[in-house]
């Protein structure tokens, strides 16, 4: 289990003044962070640019020392023992940058072998399955200036596997690949974890892709966790009213006001807001039995009626309007 | 220590596959020192060799004397390149997984270093032999004291090249570094003109170069018949110059990576 608290790092750059002086400026790039990692869970770690996923990473990678706080590695503390940790974990990082490219798919992870010490007839079986599994094996002797930008990626993935590590980080794996490529990544990212019992941690801007891969998420902002939990938990947290989408045949706006006097009788805090069909109505209380009833009653014949899941993405945008208010 | 070479022999095939990939990095290797070494010595043939203040140069010898020169130098020059070369390996990001691995850090130098020699030693070594054949008259060697001297000339260039590859790896300013190392390493370092007809100034700087000590050497035991008891002085002086490469790479390697650790760049300067 990877187990971090109060994880902080501030840089220290120089700025120049004029030709002749500068000053330093510090910059807290991760405040108090604090996070979990077990085997067989996608963790997501969701911000905009700047917000300090990648400093994270990188502390979690053992690259960038952390100004204060403590890395626990299944125990050991991996900020006095770098290399005992560096065996176990290794990074996929997104973009077609990290390669030679002028190696083949083979050589590369040949490469890559040699500095994590693989036994030579391991890493042959190794980098076998590896290509095998990201669909490059046919291609495994091609220089992979010749690849495709999907191909790269994949490429980036069995490198990032090479060590056969517990432990898996990607920064933003999925940056600038197109749909098709996302959901192929999003696949293997899902089989790594449940059926090879990796613990992944993965950075992401995207919404969507947090909200469809991890089992927990942390919300990262000007290099502070806002707040963390299972992707229901954040929603619950952020939305404990309900919601129903709501239409009925030849729906006017006589209906609609038919309707927001009934739901003035029912909650008075009720709202009501028009969707490209029918309306969206929010309430603190239950809502399908009482827009059936409302039908009913007053005859109307129901073409849509279902209660709509808040979605992580209007979780977090109520959240970042609220942190900044 | 397994894993130590295993490190040093993955770099090193990296090395070959990633940067002789082409054949025209050879023009640079071969044909270059060729043309330098070939105008260098028509430019010596209107003048009287005899009144040099080295004893056994002449007419007939000064051939070899230019051509041990750009030899030696070629094996060096080629580790300049080779050490800017990795320094790409920063921007490529390539180095970070470097960092992110637990390989050992003095054996990817070491790696890197060592193939760059050997690769570019083969053609020029090659052509060398061939000249000195065609000229054995004017040889005038001892070949135990020649062998020993050649491969301490092959180590501190491997020292050299080490040392290099991680000055490369810090310095924000490759280009810099690559300017003021290549061309002056040919003027200082005797390999056109001798050393010894320096201004005191210019030999200063010529002490600089292990180049400077290792061509001096290699010319002694080719051309004068120098034995090991003369070249002592050598022999003493070289091992100084690897303590001070090797130890020097050692601790620069430390600094480097605690510097990238905190500031999460590797350039220092
Ligand atoms: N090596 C560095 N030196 C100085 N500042 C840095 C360095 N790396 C990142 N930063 C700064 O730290 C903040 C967080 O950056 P980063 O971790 O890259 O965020 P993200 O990956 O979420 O986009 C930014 O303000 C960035 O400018
Ligand atoms: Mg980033």
């Amino acid at each position: 289990m990877i187990s971090v608290t109060n994880l902080s790092k501030t840089y220290e750059v120089k700025r120049r003044d004029n030709f002749w002086t500068f000053h330093k400026e510090k910059i807290h790039a991760v405040k108090n962070v604090s996070m979990r990692i077990e085997k067989g869970e996608i963790i997501g770690l969701l911000g905009i640019n700047g917000a300090g996923k990648t400093t994270t990473i990188k502390m979690l990678t053992t690259l960038l020392e952390p100004t204060a706080g403590s890395y626990s590695f299944d125990g050991i503390d991996a900020v006095e023992y770098p290399q005992k940790v560096k065996k176990e974990i290794n990074m996929i990082a997104g973009g077609e940058r990290m390669l030679y490219w002028r190696l083949s798919a083979y050589e590369n992870l040949w490469y890559y072998g040699q500095l994590y010490g693989i036994q030579n007839t391991v890493l042959k079986e190794r980098i076998q399955s590896l290509l095998q599994m990201v669909g490059l094996w046919e291609k495994a002797n091609l220089p992979v200036e010749s690849y495709s930008k999907g191909m790269k990626q994949r490429l980036q993935i069995a490198r990032g596997l090479i060590n056969n590590p517990n432990y898996v980080f990607m920064d933003e794996p999925t940056i600038g690949l197109d749909a098709v490529i996302t959901s192929e990544l999003h696949q293997q990212v899902k089989e790594l974890a449940r059926k090879q019992e990796k613990g992944i941690l993965l950075t992401s801007h995207y919404l969507a892709e947090v909200e469809e891969l991890c089992d927990y998420i942390y919300l990262l902002s000007n290099g502070e966790m806002l707040i963390e939990g299972t992707k229901k938990e954040l929603t619950d947290y952020v939305f404990t009213r309900k919601q129903c989408a709501f239409s009925v045949k030849g729906m006017d706006k006589q209906v609609e006001e038919k309707l927001f006097a009934a739901l003035r009788e029912y909650d008075t805090e009720g709202e009501i807001s028009e969707m490209d069909k029918g309306v969206l109505v929010t309430s603190e209380r239950e809502l399908t039995a009482f827009l059936a009833d409302f039908a009913l009653r007053e005859g109307y014949v129901i073409q849509e009626l279902y209660q709509k899941e808040p979605s992580l993405e209007d979780a977090i945008m109520k959240l970042s309007k609220e942190a900044k208010q | 220590m397994i894993t130590f070479f295993k490190v040093v022999w993955g770099e090193a095939i990296k090395q070959h596959r990633n940067y002789f990939h082409s054949k025209t990095i050879y023009i640079s290797l071969f044909v270059w020192p060729l043309l330098s070494f070939v105008t260098a010595y028509y430019g010596y043939l209107p003048f009287e060799i005899e009144t040099a203040k080295i004893g056994y140069l002449n007419g007939e010898n000064i051939l070899i004397y230019l051509l041990l020169g750009y030899m030696c130098m070629s094996f060096f020059r080629s580790l300049v390149q080779s050490a800017w070369n990795f320094s790409f390996e920063r921007q490529s990001g390539t180095l970070e997984y470097i960092y992110l691995s637990p390989g050992n850090r003095f054996a990817v130098l070491l790696g890197n270093a060592l193939s760059s020699v050997l690769e570019s030693m083969i053609v020029m070594l090659v052509f060398g032999i061939f000249l000195m054949f065609l000229h054995k008259e004017v040889l005038r060697m001892q070949l135990g004291t020649c062998m020993v001297v050649f491969c301490l000339m092959m180590l501190m260039a491997v020292g050299w090249g080490v040392f290099l590859n991680a000055c490369f790896l810090f310095s924000r300013d490759t280009d810099f570094l690559f300017t003021i190392l290549e061309e002056p390493m040919e003027i200082f370092a005797g390999v056109k003109v001798p050393v010894i007809l320096f201004p005191g100034w210019a030999k200063i700087i010529s002490l600089i170069f292990p180049l400077t000590y290792a061509l001096e050497a290699v010319r002694e035991t080719v051309l004068n018949e120098a034995s090991f008891y003369e070249l002592k002085g050598f022999f003493f002086i070289s091992m100084m110059i690897l303590v001070l490469l090797f130890g020097g790479t050692l601790i620069t390697i430390q600094i480097v990576e605690k510097h990238m650790r905190k500031t999460g760049n590797a350039s220092l300067f």
